[in-house]
């Protein structure tokens, strides 16, 4: 099997997407000065990346793993379950 | 006087079996799913191993949606040219089921309809956001403003427990408690699986891997479970070997897995049909919070139950053994003498005489050895350099397997000193 990009791979999944509230959080100011960006390896779902050397996140592509809550060990993300059913709906899990 | 008897929070096999228990014991139980349909935010490798579910649904192996059962079970370990297997199949597991494979979507789904045929209330869609106190008592759940009374809280939510932590009775996870699962489920026909794994119907594998060749040296298992008519695949990535490597990405560990030359013709013409990942459990005793207190109880996932050695990978056995036992002290609580952090105290008890903490102590710190430098980086190096000293016939006179082996070693720059004491620990502890 040929490497599927992770970008494909996302495309499969089913959200439905909570346009008035993130259920993770950021703070930019800790972020920008951040030395490692380990966020941006341990996301399996790719919300973290830099941009130009500054780090960006989305969290409409959020898998709800947990994971950048633990990764960043720099207090900088913040973590909430999602509300009302928004968010991933896998066929399979 | 409370709404509710108890309340059940997480919808997966840890807060059903509770709900279904205490349900059964005519006790009136809310059980809250924020999951729409329920299952629908779970992930689990899978597979359901043991006979736990018993204990609410004696049933259960006719009526519960299985894949597969475990027929054949394999152990590899993948080097970047070769792989070095053990596999074990038996008739023995055609009378006594030891495991199936599932997917947690249609599992979860069919576990929250058991919950409610057996007389609880289910609701899915809804967050709980932290556990409601009066002092230090537990009087329910607090959802969005609003407090739902209960005499008893029974917290199953998961891997990521995030109710747990924000209410205080958990300190949040470190890269020691936990591992980030990635995983896809690969599209075959029933007959092609059968025929790569040599198995008839209903017949399953499920392997576990040691994935000695990842780029950068970054630690991970990999898992291969056949469903009817698709495959389970995927990683377990240390968090913390992930972070001290920091330049591989999470999600291409697993392509690398796909791609290995022993797996990738397992998978030939598969179709990836979902790409899911979620945080696992993986700290052992070291990661166990408090495990109850007045009117609470933490059950399953979010209170860390699950086990590997390297050999085996379960959580769901003893999420649903726990939720059963929590439920079970609820009961004996009422028609006692009521509920208090001391008659909960029971709960401890009751895992403490199953598998559940058994297991858990009897394989304290096993981590240090799954998780270390012998299995994932010399192990699989050392084995395939024997192999082919073994079979790589090359016209030069044979020498002896201890030979081999002393060479292989030699190698593998690993002191012999060294090599004693870890294997030694490993002998142990696995």
């Amino acid at each position: 099997m040929s490497n599927m990009k992770i970008e494909d791979r996302l495309s499969l999944l089913n959200y439905k997407i909570d346009k008035s509230y993130a259920h993770i959080t950021v703070k930019p100011e800790i972020c920008e000065v951040c030395p490692d960006h380990f966020c941006t390896f341990a996301c399996p779902a790719k919300c973290y990346t830099l941009i130009d050397k500054k780090l960006n996140f989305k969290y409409e592509d959020c898998v709800e793993c947990g994971t950048c809550v633990v990764a960043c060990s720099h207090d900088s993300v913040s973590w909430n379950n999602s509300k009302g059913a928004h968010g991933v709906k896998y066929k399979y899990g | 006087m409370s709404e509710f008897d108890a309340i059940v929070v997480g919808g997966g096999p840890a807060g059903t079996s509770a709900a279904m228990r205490l349900a059964a014991s005519k006790l009136n139980v809310l059980l809250v799913e924020k999951a729409d349909p329920p299952g629908s935010k779970n992930v689990s490798g899978g597979v359901l191993w043991g006979n736990s579910l018993a204990g609410v649904m004696p049933d259960w192996e006719k009526t519960a949606p299985l894949e597969r059962y475990v027929k054949s079970k394999g152990i590899g370990f993948l080097t970047k040219d070769s792989s070095i297997d053990i596999s074990f199949r038996s008739t023995r597991f055609n009378e006594t089921k030891t495991g199936y494979t599932v997917l947690r979507t249609k599992l979860d789904q069919f576990l929250n309809k058991k919950a409610k045929d057996a007389g609880a209330t289910v609701v899915t869609g809804v967050t709980v956001d932290r556990l409601a106190f009066e002092g230090k008592k537990v009087i329910g759940v607090e959802q969005d403003g609003d407090v739902i009374t209960s005499d008893a809280v029974i917290l199953a939510e998961g891997a990521n427990p995030r109710v747990a932590i924000d209410s205080g009775i958990r300190s949040p996870l470190k890269d020691e408690d936990v591992a980030i699962g990635v995983k896809e489920v690969i599209k075959l026909p029933e007959k092609t699986i059968n025929d790569r794994f040599n198995l008839r119907e209903k017949e399953g594998f499920a392997g576990e891997y040691v994935l000695g060749f990842l780029d950068g040296g970054v630690e991970a298992g990999g898992f291969l479970y056949t469903n009817k008519d698709s495959i389970s695949l995927g990683v377990v990535i240390s968090m913390k070997h992930l972070r001290e490597n920091n330049k591989t990405y999470s999600y291409d560990i697993v392509e690398q897995f796909k791609n290995h030359p022993s797996i990738a013709p397992l998978l030939e013409d598969g179709k990836v049909d979902e790409y899911s990942a979620h945080m696992v459990q993986e700290g052992g005793l070291a990661s166990i919070p408090k495990l109850y207190g007045n009117g609470y109880m933490i059950a399953g996932d979010a209170a860390g139950f699950s086990f590997s050695n390297g050999l085996i990978l379960q959580g769901m056995n003893y999420a649903i053994a726990s939720g059963i036992a929590a439920a079970d002290t609820i009961v004996e609580a009422k028609t006692g003498s009521g509920i208090s952090e001391q008659s909960f105290s029971k709960y401890e008890e009751k895992l403490m005489n199953s598998f559940v903490l058994k297991d858990m102590h009897t394989f304290k710190g096993i981590g240090d050895i799954t998780w270390g430098n012998l299995i994932h980086q010399q192990m699989p190096g050392i084995l395939e350099k024997v192999m082919l000293g073994l079979f790589m016939e090359d016209g030069e006179p044979k020498r002896h397997m201890n030979q081999i082996v002393k060479e292989a070693l030699k190698s593998s720059g690993l002191k012999s000193s060294k090599l004693l004491l870890e294997g030694y620990r490993m002998y142990r502890r696995m």
